[in-house]
Formats: C-alpha cells, sequence, structure tokens
C-alpha cells in the first residue's frame, strides 16, 4: 500500500447519468465474464445432443417434426439448468456475505440485479440458439422442404428469459444454497405437470412453452406441410412469456432497498403490465380450438390468410399408376413405392381404376377429452382424370420409422387403394371382393378352411396375367357386389 | 461537516446497540475504538447508509441519507469496508473493484484508470489478474480497501480494516489512511490502539452503545498517566483507565 498521492479520479454523478448505458454494458460484460451459466454450455450442449438432437434425427427430415420435438424436449434441458444457475447468482450476495457492502454502493440493487439476470440470459439464449442452428443447419443439408419452423423457436427462446426471472426472483427472494436444486427441480417438475393439465383444445394451460401443437399429437409430421404453420398458439405463448418475465422482473424492484420510490413505482406497474398479459395468453390460450388443417387456432388472433394451402409440385414414383406425394414427405416415396407397387401392377389399367395416387391433406376433428380423429380432407375419388387421393400412415400425428412404415402401408394403405378399385362404395365388403384382395394382398386374414379363404388360394394361384385379364372384364361386377365365390377362377 | 449525527440510535430487538451518538466529523481520520459490543459496527453501518438509525438525525456529506436522491448522492461519495468483507471468488482483483466502480456509478471513461490506481495503491498491482480465490486473507482485506477508495471518497469508513494484515501493510496502510485523511473524513473502526495512535487525528472510544471519549490520541493517552489501567503501551492505559472510568 502507498500513500503517494495519485491523480484525483473525482465521481461525476451527472456525467455518470449522461453516459448509463455505457457503464450498464461495462456491468453486463463484467456479469458475462464471470457467469456460472458459461460454464454450464458444455453440459447444456451434451444434454441437447443426447435428449433433443438425437431423437429429432431418428425422425426423417420434416421441419414441422424436427421444430416441434425440440421446442418440447429442449425446454426439459433447458429450463431446469437456467433457472438453477439463475437462481445460484440471485442468492449468490447472500451467500458470500456480500449485502453490506454492496448496500452501500449507489446503483440501484434492482440495476445490480438486472445485470446479473441479463447476462445469465444472454448465455442461456447463446447455447439454446447455437443448438437450435446446429439442429436446423442440419436439417437443411439432409433436404428438408421448405423453410425452418421459426415459431417454435422462439417460444423456445422466449421462455429462457422468462424461467430465468423465475430462477433469479426465487434466488433473490430467498437466498440459500438450497433454493437452487429446490427451484430447478420446482420448474421442471411444473413445466412438465401443467402440460398433462392439457384436455383438449380449449384448454388454458396449453399457454405452456413446452406445446408445440395439439398436446395430445405431439410432433406430428401431418401439419404445416400442406399448409402454413399456424402462428396463433406462438404469439399467445410468446405474449405469455414476456409478460411473465416482465412481472417477475418487476417483483425484483419491489422490496424495500430495491432503489427509489420513482423506480418501486415503475417495478410496480411493470409487474401489473406483466401479470395482465400473462393472464390475457392464458384467457386467450382457453379460448383456442383445433383447426381443421390440425393446429392450435385462436379466434382472436387467427388470419385468415393462414388457411391458404401451400403451393407445392408434388413428386411422383415411376410405378404403373404412379403415386405422388408432397415434396415434404419425398424421403418416404421410396418405401411407399416399393410397398404398393405390387398392389399397382395389378390395378393398373382396369376399368376406372385410377391413372394416379396422390397424398392429401389429413382433416382434423377434436373429439371428446384429448382424443383427436384425423382423416383424408376430401373425397377419396376425384374424376379427370381418376385420381385416388390418400392419407400416408406418417400423416397420423406420428413419426414412425421405416419397417413399419412398410408394415402399414401394405396392411392398410395397399387395401384401402385395393378396395377402391374393387370394393364400391359399400361398407361390407362381399366375400368375393374378400377374396380378390386377399389373394393380390398375399395375406392371410381369412379364417383358413374357409370357402373364401380357398377362393382367394385358388386366385392367387393365377398367373398375374391371367388374374389381371380376369379383373378387367369383371372388375364392374365385382364392384358391384355381382361376383360370387364360386365365379371366381 | 461532512459526519453530523444528533442522538442516533439504534435497536436491534431488546438491544440498543447504539444509544444516542451525537458526533461531528471533518476531514481527518477519526479512530473509533471500544470494546466487542459496544456498538462500532452499528454506527459505522448506519454511517454506510446500509441500516437506517432507529431514532436522531444523521446528516452525511451534508445530505440527508433518509431521502433516497440524497442517500444516492452520499453512496457515490462513500467508501465503505465492512468487517465481515465477502467477495465473490471467481472475480479477479481488478473485475472485483470495477465491479464496486461501477455500482458506485462512477463515469464509465474513468473506471479502467481509477481502478487501476486503486489497486496499485492497497499493493495489489502483480495480483491485479488474480482470482479471489487465490488470495491470502490480508490480500483480500488489500482488495476491499481498494474498492472502498476506487472512487476517492469523501466519506470513508472502515470497520475492523487491518485484521490479517502484516506488521508492513499495517504501517503502508496507515500512511494511506493518513494521506486519504488530509481531504476525507476517515472513520477507522478498530481494536488496535496502535493503528490509531499512528494514523488518527482524533479518537472517539464507544462503550455500551455512547461515546464515553471524544479528542486527539494524546488526549486519550493523557487519561492513563498516573493510573493503574491495564495495557502495554500509554495509549493502551488511557484507554484502559477511560473505560474503568466510564464502568466505575
Amino acid at each position: 500500500m502507498t500513500a503517494t498521492p495519485v491523480t484525483q479520479v473525482p465521481t461525476r454523478p451527472a456525467r455518470a447519468r449522461r453516459v448509463p448505458l455505457a457503464a450498464a454494458g461495462r456491468l453486463l460484460r463484467l456479469e458475462l465474464r464471470r457467469n456460472v451459466m458459461l460454464w454450464m454450455l458444455p453440459i447444456v450442449a451434451a444434454l441437447f445432443w443426447l435428449i433433443t438432437y438425437r431423437p429429432a434425427m431418428a425422425y426423417p427430415p420434416l421441419w414441422n417434426v424436427r421444430a416441434m420435438t425440440m421446442q418440447t424436449t429442449a425446454l426439459a434441458i433447458f429450463v431446469p439448468t437456467v433457472v438453477g444457475v439463475a437462481a445460484w447468482l440471485a442468492s449468490r450476495e447472500a451467500r458470500h456475505g456480500m449485502t453490506d457492502l454492496l448496500s452501500g454502493t449507489s446503483r440501484p440493487r434492482w440495476a445490480r440485479q438486472l445485470a446479473t439476470w441479463a447476462a445469465t440470459t444472454c448465455w442461456a439464449l447463446v447455447a439454446y440458439l447455437g443448438c437450435v442452428a446446429v439442429l436446423y443447419a442440419v436439417t437443411a443439408r439432409q433436404g428438408a422442404w421448405g423453410g425452418p419452423l421459426w415459431w417454435p423457436a422462439a417460444v423456445g427462446a422466449a421462455s429462457l428469459p422468462a424461467f430465468s426471472a423465475l430462477g433469479f426472483a426465487a434466488g433473490a427472494l430467498r437466498p440459500s444454497r438450497f433454493t437452487t436444486p429446490l427451484v430447478a427441480v420446482a420448474a421442471f417438475l411444473a413445466l412438465e405437470l401443467t402440460a398433462q393439465f392439457i384436455h383438449g383444445d380449449h384448454s388454458p394451460w396449453q399457454v405452456s412453452p413446452l406445446v408445440a401443437g395439439p398436446w395430445e399429437n405431439g410432433a406430428d409430421p401431418g401439419v404445416a406441410t400442406f399448409y402454413p404453420y399456424l402462428p396463433d398458439l406462438p404469439i399467445v405463448q410468446l405474449i405469455f412469456l414476456t409478460g411473465l418475465t416482465t412481472a417477475l422482473l418487476g417483483v425484483l424492484g419491489l422490496p424495500a432497498g430495491s432503489g427509489g420510490r420513482r423506480l418501486r413505482r415503475s417495478a410496480a406497474a411493470l409487474t401489473t403490465a406483466g401479470l395482465l398479459a400473462a393472464i390475457t395468453a392464458t384467457t386467450l390460450a382457453g379460448t383456442g380450438r383445433l383447426d381443421p388443417r390440425g393446429m392450435i387456432a385462436i379466434p382472436a388472433l387467427h388470419n385468415p390468410a393462414d388457411n391458404r394451402p401451400v403451393p407445392y409440385t408434388p413428386v411422383c414414383s415411376d410405378t404403373p399408376i404412379p403415386i405422388c406425394v408432397h415434396p415434404a414427405y419425398s424421403v418416404h416415396l421410396p418405401t411407399v413405392t416399393a410397398a404398393l407397387e405390387p398392389v399397382l401392377s395389378e390395378l393398373a389399367g382396369l376399368p376406372d381404376a385410377p391413372v394416379r395416387i396422390n397424398q392429401t391433406a389429413a382433416t382434423y376433428r377434436q373429439e371428446s377429452g384429448n382424443g383427436v380423429s384425423i382423416s383424408r380432407a376430401g373425397p377419396a375419388m376425384s374424376d379427370t382424370p381418376p385420381t385416388l387421393h390418400i392419407l400416408l400412415p406418417i400423416q397420423l400425428a406420428r413419426p414412425v420409422a421405416t419397417d413399419v412404415l412398410t408394415a402399414e402401408l401394405w396392411t392398410n394403405t395397399a387395401r384401402d387403394i385395393l378396395y377402391n378399385v374393387i370394393g364400391g362404395d359399400r361398407r361390407e365388403k362381399t366375400e368375393a371382393q374378400q377374396a380378390v384382395a386377399e389373394a393380390i394382398l398375399k395375406t392371410s386374414t381369412l379364417p383358413p378352411g374357409t370357402r373364401t379363404a380357398a377362393a382367394a388360394q385358388r386366385f392367387a394361384a393365377l398367373s398375374p396375367a391371367a388374374r389381371h385379364a380376369w379383373l378387367t372384364s369383371h372388375v364392374a361386377a365385382l364392384r358391384a357386389g355381382q361376383i360370387t365365390l364360386a365365379e371366381l377362377p | 461537516m461532512n459526519v453530523a449525527t444528533t442522538e442516533l440510535t439504534r435497536r436491534f430487538g431488546r438491544t440498543m446497540a447504539v444509544a444516542g451518538v451525537t458526533l461531528d466529523a471533518g476531514p481527518g481520520v477519526y479512530g473509533l475504538l471500544g470494546p466487542n459490543g459496544a456498538g462500532k459496527t452499528s454506527l459505522l453501518r448506519m454511517l454506510a447508509t446500509v441500516i437506517p438509525p432507529s431514532s436522531g438525525r444523521i446528516r452525511l456529506l451534508g445530505h440527508d441519507p433518509d431521502i433516497y436522491r440524497q442517500r444516492r448522492q452520499i453512496r457515490r461519495r462513500l467508501g465503505y469496508v465492512p468487517q465481515n468483507l465477502g467477495f465473490y471468488p471467481g472475480f479477479t482483483v481488478v473485475e472485483f473493484v470495477e465491479y464496486f466502480a461501477l455500482l458506485k456509478e462512477m463515469p464509465s471513461a474513468e473506471v479502467h484508470r481509477a481502478v487501476a490506481a486503486a489497486v496499485e495503491r492497497v499493493g495489489l498491482g502483480d495480483k491485479a489478474k488474480a482470482k479471489l480465490r487465490t488470495l491470502s486473507g490480508g490480500m483480500l482485506r488489500r482488495v476491499g480497501i481498494a474498492q472502498a477508495i476506487v472512487n476517492e471518497p469523501e466519506l470513508l469508513l472502515l470497520d475492523e480494516p487491518t485484521a490479517g494484515l502484516d506488521p508492513a501493510q499495517r504501517v503502508a496502510f496507515r500512511a494511506l489512511l493518513r494521506d486519504l485523511g488530509q481531504r476525507a473524513t476517515v472513520i477507522v473502526s478498530t481494536h488496535l490502539v496502535e493503528d490509531v495512535g499512528a494514523a488518527c487525528t482524533q479518537v472517539a472510544l464507544m462503550d455500551r452503545g455512547k461515546i464515553v471519549f471524544h479528542g486527539t490520541p494524546d488526549e486519550l493517552t493523557a487519561r492513563g498517566v498516573g493510573t493503574t489501567a491495564a495495557g502495554d503501551a500509554p495509549l493502551e492505559r488511557g484507554y484502559s483507565a477511560v473505560l474503568a472510568e466510564t464502568r466505575s
């Protein structure tokens, strides 16, 4: 220590007030350099890879599936981490015995806390956006059709300031070393549990940032391809999260000692405004309804322009009857073609057989509770030229693996196509129709030893050319239900 | 007067920690002596605007700390080293001092130079980039002093600042105090009477929440002359004599 006088460093409050941003910037930079969240980044990145990236990559490169999976699973990683870190940093003044020392400084406590919170949130956002960038870049490189869906990423990003503020408020108001684990676990459980309260499309709990669409459908490969991603629910979630962030940051400024009367009034105003925004958003979420296009629509926010289909050029197979799918699902076309080609070969050229099979959009309807029915939008067949419209199994609100897809295509889609040609309009199929279907599909769903099973075996034993010739001349009668088992060759 | 208190009291539950202290102090170094529990720390915390008084009046640097805007003005010109100095182990010396410079709302452009000067002044220039967790207790104490003086305070409050300092550091610290006391009011609470003798122009002795002696170190020394009061040094004997007289 030296008593040598140094150059006077006068404090100039007036000037300090003129350049508050520069000082705030320095404070933020200091907090950024020494923020615990920085040390958590490798852990968060590893968890993201394990819990979000790997499962997402197991799905085909569809923006809807990847984005919706990411919104739900990434929050399960980021929320407890950011809440815990924020609580830990908020309680550091008390844990390190700095309360007296810091109380004697002129900058309001609120400003000091906001700098720490902002630094924590900045690192969390950097980590999150980095993870999103990697996931989206890989998805784009895999040739996913269309563009990235930004709404799920925006909701995820907006969740971080909110949960950071939650952790920070808890740590600041109850400073203890136990606050961190308690509040991190509580936030995780609360987030996961609130989603379990969702029953149907009118549930206000849909405001939870975990929810990327109708909760019961999960990451649905059938939405946001034929039609745009509906931003209604994300907008409500963003309002909610912004309100929550504002309210919680406002709460930090309420206790005596946080700042002057004006500052505390501002904090109270922020808290009130934030709460109002959060309540409004929750109420709006409660007015949601399942849109026929598979997303949650909020009437007060819904833009009719979002109901217009997204134009696309289908991708078609080189099969006797071309199968045309939406380009987003082109990755599945080889599987679809391989599974359906045997049936299409049998049907090609038959009178009234379709000359083309088109993948069509699904339509969604809310059932009681959490049930959702998904069916084909529009009629199965359209004329000029005769085109059959089908749903692929992957449009039924669940991503499926290739082998499962093949099995479902064969047992369900191929049978649907076949019955559309030979089955007519009747719901109940005749024995002859069942036997022909069994023979062509080479399945054995009929009870063995029955007359129908015997007829199916007989018909299956014919050469493909003989079967096709017989079908060409008899398909109209078969469709009309006028062929008996005995008449089958 | 930089410090003017009138009948200041502070009560913690049923305990009266400070029981009517009236004190005026201008520029200079003031030693605050007293046994454990005398109320020194409570008085300093009130002067540091950390806790409000239960009753009485305080004016610091011409402002009323009861009024938020004025309290903020005071805090910009205040330096304070509490008895239990906390620190953030992950911060470096420079970062810690810079943190306080920013919290004291120093002009941003001046912060860098002021931090470097404060760190040099407490003899930690070679440890400027060291993390606080790697420093010894004495060095941490000096970091605490650096943060207190970074804004060239007009009122500097030091609660047991020499605890943990080795003899050479204490000598240097006394010189620093004398230097700071030329333009600022420095109030040093300590148990070490030799610090007071060496560095202070005025001394106050507290006992049971009251100031029982106020004068120069020489006057305190004189109170012990010719008595059987305990102490190895004349100032210690004066200290003991005043306390014994008060309690008798």
